[in-house]
């Protein structure tokens, strides 16, 4: 009979929840959270639970959607000046287009943008520049995507197949015209994708850029939250909610259309798309 | 005992994957039922543990109805009834340990089944399972660092803690070169001799079935067309089980010089 | 002299394909939408002409970087790790149930599936500093704010990512799990839950870089963090000062990323 063997160690997994463990709870003392108030925390909840949403006040629904549709029209431009954006940097920084130091170099542009959040980016730059408005909220927003966007594209692009580029080059062609006929019909399908996905992000940005004065439905709603007009408050948050999901439905099927249309069948981008790590890629 | 009372099973789309079978199974009977791919073997098998329920008809196992069976009472059915699969269905992230240690789920609580912490005894139950088919020693190496004749083994294992009566084993060499289907059939033979457990098997290959079945089943377009002694099933048998005449893929070991089954 | 034979019929040359009308359509229609967009936020480029270098001015004034404004900044930084890390671990956690009951792989029923999936939707249907401003609105200024706001937005973007992964495992073990006469939470707890670990972790490592860099600007809400700093250097208009917070948010989000990059190529 074989000798039953030894139960490995467990020694490092535990450690390592010991570890987990540890920095939790140094995390927790160290925050400062006020434990007789999270007693109460439950309670308090539902109590503006309630007072928000059971029942919203419905009068306020003209002014919500009005500053909704101006939060969307915010992320539209963003989303916009972006793409175009990012379109030029993506093959600038592509490796297999520009050469090495070019190509270095406009990574490292489009990795700092990305690193300053649109907040910041929009109270520091653009409200100065633009004044205080949704302007000032789609330039934000249009800066800080093409950080994204131009990594993506990039990506896209060094990952085509070099095959049809070789023939145009082969054929005499310059470098914008191989570019434009043999990199751009690959890639496109899945960039425009790329730009979709990152307007249904940027309309959540939109939403929230009216704290720093950006207008939109976050001024709205942080105004009714001063006042603690529940209410109105609650009527807010249900039309961001409600307009957010059908933004996000209807892009998602035109998204689907664009990667299946391009040849019929789904192609990489798919993948982009359904892959959640690359979804949070165009997250970030 | 296992017993068919004119089962039927339709899938969606009209298909018959059973009709009307009726047929009896005896307490310890080594069985292997052989048809074509589509015949019903394995809607069959999954009859039995209810996996695929019945159109219409009867199963009864050890004298429960599994037509009539409530879920509760279908996984205290099913925990008596291992089951061995084609592609193993072995979770290959975890040990060969953890993987036969599935067998005793329905004994172990819910607070030990969430954290992995199993009781002593049933790990003891577990080793034991490991040892009878002779792999004791990759209790902790993970599954998938196995070749495809070990998994299989620790799939019989992971039936064989169940301690079950009945064992159910869907195609299991299908996917194993030959000698090591023999080791596999030759397991499954030892345990029903040794351990008295019914052993239903569904093969795909003729000659293993001459070989390891006492009784062998027919089926052809879901319904039972032969049912005898192995010796019984000459090449004639075959012909008529299959429809058409019998082919190399139909023989797991064919040797240049010697006709085709 | 004979007639030359006349010429055998050649096949025709097919016709140019209509082209399908969706695509140029869609772009009108993206234009139009851009125009009006554009016009409804009363974009001006003259405007940016006319003010771009005040832009540039604050970014040069940015950019001097008031280095000895560190020593104020590390409390608040650490505040922010103490929010991202508990939110991470709790959402995180509970976004478990969440996940599983919301993949067809693994959820109970229809029923709880759809009606699992509508919630996700709402809950990701709002942005993080959204929640923070409800949070403070309702608590109070302060870290607890943050911590449940970011806990609800974690709690969205696990539960999405890991219930599309679930929805990809190999079901084969499923089956013997329950051949096996194994319970629902028994089967998905031994069959399904090994397969996604490590998707789990990574997910829950991304999810801890959102946080650090969401709970730096969810403090202009007052929910705690360094944000409450930045807000009240970007009240004063200390733009040396918010240049030090914006280099340090930065460097840390770098650091983190760099550090959760290791960690995932030790786990694959």
């Amino acid at each position: 009979m074989t000798e039953r063997p030894q139960k490995p160690s467990a020694l490092q997994r535990n450690l390592l929840f010991v570890a987990v463990g540890a920095v939790f709870l140094w995390a927790v003392i160290g925050v400062g959270i006020r434990w007789d108030r999270l007693l109460n925390l439950p309670e308090r909840l539902l109590d503006i639970f309630g007072r928000m949403f059971l029942p919203p006040d419905w009068s306020f629904l003209p002014t919500a959607a009005e500053a909704m549709v101006e939060s969307l029209a915010m992320a539209w431009v963003g989303t916009i000046i972006g793409a175009a954006l990012s379109l030029p940097m993506g093959f600038l920084a592509a490796r297999n287009v520009s050469g090495g130091a070019l190509s270095t170099f406009a990574r490292m542009i489009l990795n700092a943008i990305r690193a300053v959040p649109e907040l910041i980016l929009a109270i520091v730059v653009f409200v100065p520049v633009a004044g205080l408005g949704p302007m000032a909220g789609a330039l934000a927003i249009g800066v800080h995507s093409i950080g994204t966007l131009g990594k993506l594209t990039s990506e896209a692009i060094e990952s085509i197949d070099p095959g049809p580029v070789e023939a145009a080059r082969a054929s005499g062609a310059g470098l914008v015209a191989q570019q434009r006929w043999s990199v751009l019909p690959q890639v496109l399908p899945e960039i425009a994708a790329f730009w979709l996905y990152r307007f249904e992000i940027n309309l959540r940005a939109a939403a929230v850029l009216g704290i720093v004065g950006a207008g939109g439905i976050g001024a709205l709603l942080a105004n009714t939250l001063t006042y603690r007009r529940w209410d109105s408050a609650g009527m807010t948050v249900l039309v961001v909610i409600v307009g957010t999901i059908i933004v996000d439905q209807i892009s998602g099927w035109v998204r689907r259309r664009i990667i299946e249309g391009s040849d019929g069948q789904p192609r990489a981008g798919d993948e982009a798309i359904a892959d959640p790590s690359r979804t949070a890629d165009v997250a970030s | 005992m296992i017993r068919f009372e004119n089962a039927s099973v339709v899938y969606r789309g009209g298909v018959h994957a059973l009709r009307d079978l009726t047929l009896e199974i005896a307490d310890g009977e080594m069985l292997v039922i052989v048809g074509l791919s589509g015949a019903g073997k394995s809607t069959l098998i999954r009859v039995i543990n209810g996996l695929v329920p019945l159109a219409s008809g009867d199963v009864i196992v050890d004298g429960k109805s599994i037509a009539k069976a409530s879920s509760k009472e279908l996984r205290e059915i099913r925990s008596r009834i291992g089951m061995i699969f084609q592609t193993f269905n072995l979770v290959k992230r975890t040990s060969v340990l953890d993987n036969v240690m599935m067998g005793r789920l329905h004994t172990t609580p819910w607070y030990r089944s969430l954290t992995g912490r199993w009781r002593a005894d049933d790990i003891e139950i577990a080793m034991r399972s490991l040892e009878r088919v002779d792999i004791v020693e990759k209790a902790y190496v993970r599954a998938a660092n196995l070749s495809g004749g070990q998994q299989q083994r620790v799939g019989i294992a992971r039936a064989l803690a169940q301690e079950p009566s009945i064992l159910l084993a869907d195609e299991p060499v299908a996917s194993l070169d030959p000698p090591t289907s023999h080791v596999v059939m030759r397991d499954l033979q030892r345990i029903n001799r040794e351990l008295g457990i019914t052993t239903i098997v569904n093969l795909h290959f003729l000659d293993l079935a001459r070989v390891y079945a006492q009784r062998i089943v027919g089926l052809r377009g879901g319904e039972l067309v032969f049912d005898g002694p192995g010796s019984d099933a000459d090449e004639a048998v075959f012909r008529d089980i299959y429809g058409r005449s019998l082919t190399a893929d139909d023989v797991l070991e064919t040797s240049p010089a010697s006709p085709s089954l | 002299m004979t007639k030359p034979a006349p010429a055998a019929p050649t096949t025709r040359r097919p016709s140019k394909p209509r082209p399908s009308l969706l695509l140029p359509l869609g772009l009108v229609a993206g234009v139009i939408f851009t125009l009006w967009a554009a016009w409804t936020i009363h974009f001006d480029v003259a405007r940016i002409a006319a003010n771009w270098d005040r832009g540039i001015t604050i970014i040069g004034e940015v950019l001097d970087v008031d280095w000895s404004f560190f020593p104020r900044t590390v409390e608040p930084m650490i505040q922010t790790f103490q929010i991202a890390i508990i939110a991470a671990i709790v959402g995180c956690a509970v976004a478990l149930p969440f996940a599983f009951i919301a993949s067809r792989v693994t959820a109970f029923n229809r029923w709880s599936m759809t009606l699992d999936r509508w919630v996700l939707n709402v809950i990701r249907a709002l942005p993080d500093l959204l929640y923070a401003m409800i949070f403070v609105a309702a608590l109070s200024v302060g870290p607890t704010a943050g911590i449940l706001a970011l806990i609800f937005f974690n709690l969205g973007v696990m539960a999405k990512l890991l219930s599309e992964t679930v929805d990809a495992v190999d079901t084969g073990p499923m089956e013997a799990a329950q051949a096996a006469g194994a319970t629902h939470v028994q089967t998905v707890r031994s069959s399904v839950l090994p397969q996604v670990l490590p998707n789990y972790v990574s997910f829950a490592l991304y999810i801890f870089e959102l946080n650090i860099r969401a709970s730096t600007v969810i403090g202009l809400t007052g929910a705690g963090g360094i944000g409450v700093l930045l807000g009240a250097q970007l009240a004063r208009f200390n733009f040396p000062q918010i240049g030090m917070i914006i280099v340090e948010i930065f460097v840390v989000v770098l650091l983190i990323e760099l550090a959760s990059n290791a960690l995932r190529r030790r786990l694959v």
